[in-house]
């Protein structure tokens, strides 16, 4: 595509070798740091890519430029929800959950509390992986669970919650058209994925977690 | 070396030198030719009032995307971003009147910035709240925030107030009507800088994306958007009666990838750029629709615009009675 010239398109008016070679190289530094991100990340990524990146890291960070740009990638997969129990300090028992639709308005708020399941269930394995698996693992999720459950305790005057990561069914094609057609549904369908992330009380949330479930 | 060898090598060193210089000059030419800085103040005041409204939304439970505990303390935001470089300035105080005050002035500058008043400084600090804001709260960005700081960085370099601004107005008050400035009617290098880093940074985006995809079996049996329609996390639109219609699925599934994979290159020759440019507007408006994430599709359709060239804009502003704008360029 070349650049509008409705107006007088003089090359590079007004600047000099130069300049226009000091602004190439700015330019190329910009576009490296564009274009590496995503190189490097998300897995599988090169080593390579992942060594190149090592200089732009101040830039990239810098000017929020970290970005992998998988959107529905590799398979648009199942949404999940932060599922939680909660006994306030009157004794009251609270269920919710987040994201919530309901009350979760504008949408935008609701995607960015829907972000908040989307990016830890990324984090934490099934219930059926190996127990290595799930304790590495938990190192990593486990003070971000304890964070949520600290924020939701302190909305809520909350004593303990509860919190299990649901994930939702995707339903087939094939599912939609047997509840359409009021079939019995193939074994296993429409039934949500839980995993139990623990009980957490507001005294230990920001210190240690709850037990698991 | 016999004569006949010196010959060939004389002969290879000018195809060579003219091949290089063939090659600076069209780098010159694609990113130091002077353009009309109107897509940019088209992109400048989408940019701005997505920023402004997103701004808002951060402002609705500020305590818990910024404050010191929140969904993410900011003791463990080094878990979730490369840390130090991703600053914010959430992290310079504690206090909930601070954080208040920041979103605030992002908000603020958002506003200024579509309205065009102090643009540039209007841009650098709406850069610089929206990179902050997603600094400090890392759990709960997405696309959205990725779209909009690539086109704010394009905005803090070019000369996004040139047009359709309160800029360019006071300016022709200061100065009298008609042509002002000694650049009136020359075009900017600047503005073609900063449109010609959108428009790569844009192709980058489908190229990863869409080779992404290239990976999941979905998309190549055709059936991915199907993923997308019943989810029900996302889902804003029922699109579940698609459920019987496989090959409807398979055809749109099946287009957007090949769009997406295909965007940068498909974007750039005039024959298909309007063909790009439709169903890259197609696509975003109906996963806004469809998905919930109108502010999303809109910031991609924003950053599309950018390929439109500023002459189209003429023809379409004087097509609703915009004609103050010929006198911008």
């Amino acid at each position: 595509m070349r650049a509008d010239s409705s107006a007088t398109a003089e090359q590079g008016r007004g600047w000099s070798p130069l300049l226009r070679s000091v602004v190439s190289l700015a330019i190329a530094i910009h576009l490296a740091a564009v274009v590496l991100p995503p190189l490097a990340s998300p897995p599988p990524a090169s080593l390579l890519a992942n060594e190149a990146i090592q200089p732009f890291r101040p830039y990239i960070g810098s000017l929020y430029l970290w970005h992998g740009y998988r959107f529905f990638a590799p398979d648009p997969g199942p949404g999940h929800s932060l599922r939680w129990s909660l006994i306030t300090d009157q004794g009251e028992l609270l269920e919710g959950s987040l994201p919530d639709a309901t009350q979760d308005w504008p949408r935008l708020l609701y995607h960015r509390r829907f972000m908040i399941a989307e990016k830890l269930s990324g984090m934490i394995p099934p219930m059926d992986a190996p127990e290595a698996i799930r304790r590495d693992a938990q190192l990593e999720w486990g003070p971000l669970v304890r964070a949520v459950a600290a924020e939701l305790l302190t909305r809520h005057n909350g004593v303990t919650v509860s919190l299990d990561m649901v994930e939702h069914y995707l339903p087939t094609p094939g599912d939609v058209i047997d509840r359409r057609q009021q079939q019995p549904a193939v074994p296993g369908a429409w039934e949500d994925r839980v995993t139990p992330l623990g009980t957490y009380a507001l005294a230990t949330a920001s210190a240690t977690p709850g037990e698991q479930r | 070396m016999s004569q006949r060898q010196q010959q060939l090598t004389a002969d290879a060193g000018q195809v060579g030198a003219a091949r290089a210089t063939g090659w600076v000059s069209a780098w010159n030419r694609f990113w130091f030719t002077a353009s009309d800085p109107l897509p940019l103040a088209v992109v400048r005041i989408v940019t701005g009032l997505l920023l402004a409204w997103s701004s808002f939304v951060w402002l609705l439970d500020t305590e818990a995307f910024f404050g010191p505990a929140g969904w993410l303390p900011a003791h463990d935001v080094w878990r979730m971003n490369d840390q130090p470089w991703q600053w914010s300035w959430y992290f310079a105080s504690p206090s909930p009147v601070v954080h208040w005050v920041l979103g605030i002035v992002t908000l603020l500058s958002a506003l200024t910035l579509a309205a065009g008043l102090s643009t540039r400084l209007s841009a650098v600090v709406a850069l610089a709240g929206l990179i902050s804001a997603a600094n400090r709260a890392p759990l709960n960005v997405f696309g959205l925030d990725d779209t909009l700081g690539m086109l704010l960085i394009s905005l803090v370099i070019g000369p996004a107030g040139a047009c359709l601004s309160v800029d360019r107005w006071l300016q022709s008050r200061l100065i009298g009507h008609g042509r002002t400035g000694d650049a009136a009617g020359q075009g900017s290098v600047a503005a073609t800088i900063a449109v010609r880093l959108l428009q790569c940074h844009l192709c980058v985006v489908y190229f990863f994306s869409g080779s992404g995809k290239l990976l999941g079996a979905s998309w190549w049996e055709g059936m991915a958007l199907w993923g997308a329609a019943a989810n029900s996390q996302y889902r804003t639109l029922d699109l579940t009666w698609m459920a019987d219609q496989p090959l409807l699925i398979n055809a749109l599934t099946l287009s957007t990838l090949f769009w997406e994979v295909s965007y940068a290159a498909l974007v750039w020759p005039r024959l298909t750029r309007p063909w790009a440019i439709g169903m890259g507007i197609a696509v975003h408006l109906g996963i806004g629709l469809a998905m919930g994430m109108m502010e999303f599709g809109l910031a991609m359709i924003a950053a599309n615009l950018a390929f439109v060239p500023a002459a189209t804009w003429r023809r379409w502003t004087a097509a609703v009675g915009l004609a103050r704008v010929e006198a911008c360029d």
